[in-house]
């Protein structure tokens, strides 16, 4: 229903904006600013370190939000069995112990902050676990007519008894420099020289990865039966270059509870673009953890206990566009040759490029003319793919 | 006034003072005998002399025994039940006076302060400022060759300053009652009309009272009308040789103060043409929202708030048949035409009984009867729409055809702004009305009226919206007898829009959605007395909503198709109420309305757990129902209770109380009005929409109606307001009631109105301070709003003012303003961001907490009329006028979007520069 929703936002406030209104951006004032403690806890039926996060809110104009330290976490479970955690960073606390949440199990969690203010969740159990089925991927043609990648997932329920899934992804891609060369530009620190030496590190294939930062829902409550099929994750353009040579992508499918998921599902509603355009009434949305002492204090986030399960697949841009062009790299690739000194000798230009890290070495500029200097080199990353990922080849990849 | 006051009677010669002593005492009896006779014997009997015409006594015959009487006394009953007065001078001269009292003294203050003429006066009634009633000949020759009549006697003792003309208008070649006749008070902006019957009645100032008559077909009479005292006059009107062009009837010139209703608006469309136009429209609707206690959301909004009510609680009827969405291009015109509309009465306090099914209003929008006489029509010539009405008759002088247009061609505006993407939209509507009136006889008449309006527009090249009303009515008026009339009238109204969405993708949609209602209605008037004017009748109307369905648009489409079942539902009601005169002060006015609604299968409806939240969780079963199956029934009794009380002939006070209930409920999950907001009706889960309202006010007009002033009070409050989750999925959802709540209104203020309804300058300046607030509260946190207190709606908007002025140069050119200002809206707006799950949101507050800039707006137009010759083919009139003169940059909405990773904050404003607009109007 997510594109029937965009369709009709196209249709109508399109035509409301186009002929009779102006949109004019405004600076908004935050001078009603509310400090808010946040609680992102999200606990898994994986035997594992659970974590949870405690921040503030924050302005518009500012980067962040501010972790909340020095708090005393706890878990309670089935009210007598209280699991400790303990701030690993600022804002981070992690239990002490791994642990899993239960079926049949009840948990609260309880956050004592330094100030000494209490906070505590209504008490939520495991659903019932739901296995994903499958992850795979699929070449399409997307809703906006655009050609490229789709991840799937099936996933299916006998019970019936849990129909709300959400999903969660990190993707890892492999990167190839397209430019690369085994040598390097160093800057002399002499009359601008440079001097050409051998790269002592690994840098021509790297890997990198993202993490979903959507809510991507689904739900099976209006279905005959519980099963989620062809349920679309994530959607890559075939123009991403991160499609172009492998990928791997793991997907976590949660299975949440009734409350839980109609949170997530609002949230989601008023913080996507088209509903903002449409005035949709937006509001505060009562989460499940409430102050002790004021029950009219604002908290924001979830305690959500849910039930988990992942699967990675991988695949090569081969499998789906057999003998067709990569996709365009990140950025384009073109080679120029900068002067070493500037005309008029007042700076160094090579050099500076060399020691800002802008470029990379691409070859020996045979017979410049009288504006180009001696080599060719490449912006940085299409020389060198560590600005984009990391040269070491994660564990769990296989080729 | 003149100077030169004449008396009637000259009382010049004759002596003041008289020896009360003199009077002597006799015994006398007489039965059925001439007046002649009577005195003849009193005569005889004492010394007294009578001087009288004998014209005057002809046919006159008192009764009564008297035994040692006072002659004066005597004479004082014996005359009690005709026109004759009497005055006995020193001479025991007594003269006989036809309708006059003689004063034989001065009122005190007439030669000032210094003789004090009537110290040893006889012993009649100080006169104090009741002074006699002296006739003024203002203007000698308007007089001249007018009949002169002289009705009821003059009596010292009655202190009422207005009385009561009633009488019947005839036609003299045939005795035939002449109905709708206007009957015209010079100078003083009385009128009235005769009813059917050619009866009429007036209030009228004592004394000198110049009465014109106007009518189609009929000959205009003036008559002086001397009034002494309650009094019949019975017109004989001849035919007039050339039927009047234009008739202007203001029988309802004191209805502001007369009327037992509070909180009724008359918007006639003759008055509203000099109001600046947005766009060359002019506009009922629109109209409206200058006057207190109707507001809009913003520029671009449709729908109406009617004091702090919500959108969705409107009634509006044209030809009592339901329009639901009256607006064109997101509320920027209205879908009324105003050339065929006759008039719109709304009613925003006391409702009659005979309406029902909304809470916080009725717009009653009636369109003009088709002239029987003659071919007419009216058109005017707008940038963006024109209109034509064009009016015939099909049997002279028993039925008339009317026929009227709009249509809009935007299309080209579109295409000459600078933006690509607009360039390709187009934007159109258009609206057809037609009524046909047909007398039959005297005793039967029926009128029909159909309807339709619909908008389309299409913004990008891959989709299309539509919506359009459909409507018929018709009506049959029957009078039984002369006291006992009654309409049948049957109607229908169809609403329902469209999405077609045909992009290069594979989802592909046609959306639809359509409700449809059919009426049955008898309403029956009987004029029991004076006193007692009653109103019945009974209603019953069919709901059928189509509540959504959404099919793949071509082959290639991956939709899936989805239908959300028929909705049906049967709403009745029976009324009466009875127009109570319990003495000439008081007023009121009681209706009753018991209003029955059932919801019908067929239905699959879902049963959730008690005292749990609605959702898929709490689901506990789905009951089916067959067709027709009553699924839940909720009605009840609903009173309609209003009084007026005079404080003064024209100084009134009035109160009310008055209930509903509202079975159709809009959905909506949008802050204000948009064209996907669907209709649902009361089902298993969703109750019935209350509502309670009291008001009181005060009305007074001043210089015989020149002015009106009126300030109004009221105090409503609503229950199970149907309201929504934040961020609900509204459209095309089958389980509705897991993502609506319930909840309570509250709405009070005070509206003031000062009009002037004449003069060089007229118009009026209103001013209101309303609230509306809105409680959400449940014991399950996600059913609850603001932590389940009142919070303001999204449309209080506590100050408004706004102004019209007219200013009539000359009778041809006139200059209007139009002035609004009123407090920003409120809007939920963040208070800051956060992180949560890898994600960043915006951090809202409380609903509404925040307002929008306050709202200011000047438009100004220049009108000319064409020039008044009634001989002329068409008579124009040119409208030249500028919107928002000011360019006030009024903000409608204020919302956030994540670009990039940052929230970016937009506002979005509607007509932010002046939009001068050039409208053509002419008459034939």
């Amino acid at each position: 229903m997510r594109s029937l929703a965009r369709s009709i936002w196209i249709v109508l406030v399109g035509g409301s904006i186009g002929f009779t209104s102006c949109i004019d951006p405004f600076d908004a004032e935050t001078g009603e600013f509310v400090s808010a403690i946040v609680i992102d806890a999200t606990i898994t039926n994986e035997n594992e370190h659970q974590t949870v996060y405690l921040s503030r809110t924050y302005k518009f104009e500012e980067e962040g939000p501010e972790a909340v330290s020095g708090a005393q976490v706890t878990i309670v479970e089935n009210g007598t069995n209280t699991i400790i955690f303990t701030e690993m960073e600022d804002g981070e606390y992690r239990s002490q112990q791994p642990f899993a949440a239960q079926p049949g199990s009840s948990y609260v969690l309880n956050v004592q902050t330094a100030e000494g203010n209490f906070y505590e969740s209504q008490s939520a159990s495991l659903p019932d676990a739901v296995a994903l089925e499958s992850v795979y991927a699929d070449r399409i043609t997307s809703d906006l007519g655009k050609d490229g990648i789709a991840i799937f997932v099936d996933s299916f329920d006998a019970s019936g008894n849990s129909p709300n899934f959400r999903y969660e992804f990190q993707e890892t891609y492999k990167i190839i420099a397209p430019q690369w060369n085994a040598f390097d530009l160093l800057s002399t620190g002499i009359e601008c020289g440079v001097d050409i030496i051998p790269k002592t590190v690994q840098n021509q294939i790297c890997f990198a990865s993202n993490v979903s930062n959507d809510i991507i829902l689904a739900n099976t409550a209006s279905l005959d039966e519980n099963r989620v099929q062809r349920f679309m994750v994530r959607f890559m353009d075939r123009s991403n270059y991160i499609i172009s040579h492998r990928y791997s992508i793991e997907v976590t499918q949660y299975t949440q509870s009734d409350e839980a998921a109609a949170y997530f599902s609002a949230l989601d509603q008023f913080s996507s673009t088209e509903s903002i355009f449409s005035e949709s009434q937006p509001g505060f949305l009562v989460g499940n953890v409430f102050s002790r002492e004021d029950t009219d204090e604002k908290v924001l986030g979830y305690f959500d206990v849910s039930a988990v399960d992942r699967q990675r697949i991988f695949f090569n841009y081969s499998d789906f566009f057999e003998g067709e062009d990569l996709p365009p790299y990140v950025n384009p690739c073109r080679t120029i040759a900068p002067m070493l000194i500037s005309q008029g000798g007042a700076r160094c230009i090579l050099s500076a490029l060399v020691d800002a890290g802008q470029v990379s070495y691409f070859d020996v500029n045979a017979d410049p003319p009288f504006e180009e200097g001696p080599y060719l080199v490449v912006p940085r990353e299409c020389g060198d793919c560590t600005v984009l990922g990391s040269n070491e080849t994660p564990d769990f990849w296989s080729e | 006034m003149k100077k030169s006051l004449q008396f009637i009677m000259l009382l010049v010669g004759m002596q003041l003072g008289m020896a009360q002593d003199a009077i002597p005492r006799i015994s006398v009896s007489f039965t059925n005998v001439e007046v002649l006779e009577a005195l003849n014997t009193i005569e005889e009997k004492t010394n007294y002399r009578f001087y009288y015409l004998e014209e005057w006594l002809e046919d006159v015959r008192v009764t009564g025994s008297y035994e040692n009487m006072q002659v004066s006394l005597i004479l004082d009953d014996l005359f009690k039940d005709t026109v004759l007065n009497f005055y006995i001078d020193a001479n025991n001269n007594i003269f006989l006076l036809q309708n006059n009292q003689i004063y034989d003294a001065l009122p005190d203050d007439f030669f000032g302060e210094e003789e004090q003429l009537a110290d040893d006066g006889p012993s009649y009634e100080d006169l104090e400022d009741l002074g006699p009633l002296f006739v003024t000949d203002e203007d000698s020759g308007v007089s001249r060759g007018m009949p002169v009549v002289k009705i009821g006697k003059e009596n010292r003792n009655n202190r009422q300053r207005t009385f009561t003309l009633s009488g019947k208008v005839t036609n003299l070649r045939n005795g035939q009652p002449i109905p709708d006749l206007a009957i015209l008070v010079e100078g003083q902006d009385i009128g009235t009309s005769t009813n059917s019957n050619g009866n009429y009645s007036l209030q009228l100032p004592v004394g000198e009272n110049i009465i014109r008559t106007q009518g189609l077909g009929i000959q205009d009479s003036r008559t002086k009308i001397i009034l002494y005292n309650n009094g019949t006059y019975n017109f004989d009107l001849s035919e007039s040789v050339q039927a009047l062009d234009e008739v202007v009837v203001q029988g309802n010139l004191d209805r502001n103060v007369e009327t037992a209703l509070t909180g009724v608006t008359l918007i006639e469309v003759e008055k509203i043409k000099n109001i600046p136009l947005v766009l060359g429209e002019r506009d009922i609707l629109k109209a409206a929202v200058t006057l207190p206690g109707i507001t809009t959301a913003g520029e671009g909004s449709a729908g109406y708030n009617v004091r702090g009510g919500r959108t969705d609680q409107n009634l509006i009827l044209l030809d009592n048949g339901v329009i639901y969405n009256p607006s064109h291009f997101f509320g920027i015109f209205s879908a009324i035409n105003p050339f065929s509309t006759g008039t719109a009465e709304i009613y925003k306090g006391n409702i009659p009984a005979e309406f029902g099914g909304r809470l916080s209003s009725v717009f009653d929008i009636t369109t003009k009867d088709g002239n029987t006489q003659k071919f007419s029509g009216e058109a005017s010539i707008g940038p963006v729409t024109s209109n034509i009405v064009l009016e015939t008759p099909i049997v002279k002088d028993k039925s008339a055809l009317l026929v009227g247009g709009r249509a809009t061609y935007s299309d080209w505006i579109l295409r000459t702004l600078d933006d690509e993407q607009l360039n390709n939209s187009t934007a159109s509507f258009f609206d057809v009305v037609a009524k046909y009136n047909h007398t039959i006889d005297d005793k039967n008449e029926i009128k029909a009226t159909g309807y339709f309006s619909r908008d389309k527009f299409s913004i990008t090249s891959d989709s299309i919206f539509d919506y359009s009303n459909r409507l018929v009515s018709l009506k049959w008026d029957h009078k039984f007898s002369e006291k006992t009339t009654g309409s049948v009238i049957l109607s229908n109204s169809e609403y329902k829009f469209g999405i077609e969405f045909d992009g290069e993708s594979n989802d592909d949609f046609d959306l639809g959605y359509k409700n449809n209602e059919t009426e049955v209605k008898l309403k029956m008037k009987y004029l029991h007395s004076d006193k007692h004017k009653f109103d019945f009748g009974l209603s019953s109307k069919l709901y059928v909503v189509n509540p959504g369905d959404i099919v793949p648009l071509g082959a290639e489409s991956d939709v899936t198709s989805l239908v959300i079942p028929e909705e049906r539902g049967l709403e009745s009601a029976i009324f009466a109420s009875d127009s109570y005169e319990v003495n000439d002060k008081l007023l009121i006015d009681v209706g009753l309305r018991y209003s029955f609604y059932a919801a019908l299968g067929a239905s699959s409806q879902r049963i959730y757990q008690d005292n749990a939240p609605r959702n898929s969780g709490t689901l506990v079963e789905t009951q089916d129902f067959d067709k027709n199956e009553v699924i839940e029934t909720y009605g009840g009794p609903e009173a309609r209770i209003s009084a007026r009380y005079f404080l003064a002939p024209d100084f009134s006070v009035k109160a009310s109380l008055n209930n509903a209930y509202q079975y159709i409920h809009t959905l909506s999950s949008n802050t204000t009005v948009s064209p996907t907001d669907t209709w649902k009706l009361s089902d298993l889960n969703i109750e019935p929409q209350e509502a309670y309202q009291a008001s009181l006010g005060f009305y007074k007009n001043f210089e015989g109606n020149k002015y009106e002033l009126s300030l109004e009070g009221y105090y409503k409050q609503q229950k199970n307001l149907l309201d929504y989750k934040v961020g609900a999925q509204l459209l095309l959802n089958e389980a509705i009631e897991t993502e609506v709540i319930q909840g309570d209104g509250k709405a009070y203020g005070i509206e003031f109105l000062m009009k002037k309804n004449e003069g060089k300058l007229n118009g009026w300046i209103g001013y209101t301070y309303s609230r509306s607030f809105v409680k959400l509260d449940s014991p399950f946190g996600e059913e609850r709003v603001n932590n389940g207190e009142f919070f303001p709606s999204n449309f209080d908007k506590p100050h408004d003012i706004s102004m019209v002025a007219n200013y009539k140069f000359t009778r041809r050119f006139s200059a209007s303003a139009n002035f609004v200002y009123q407090t920003g809206r409120p809007v939920t707006f963040p208070i800051g961001s956060f992180s949560f799950n890898n994600s960043e949101f915006v951090f809202y507050s409380d609903r509404n907490k925040f307002r929008i800039p306050d709202y200011y707006r000047l438009d100004l137009s220049f009108n000319m009329e064409g020039n008044h010759k009634i001989k002329k083919f068409a008579h124009s009139f040119w409208s030249f006028s500028i919107y928002n003169v000011l360019g006030r940059n009024n903000p409608y909405s204020v919302f956030f979007v994540t670009e990039d990773g940052d929230i970016k904050a937009f506002q979005s404003s509607i007509f932010a520069i002046p939009v001068p607009t050039i409208t053509y109007n002419f008459k034939f």
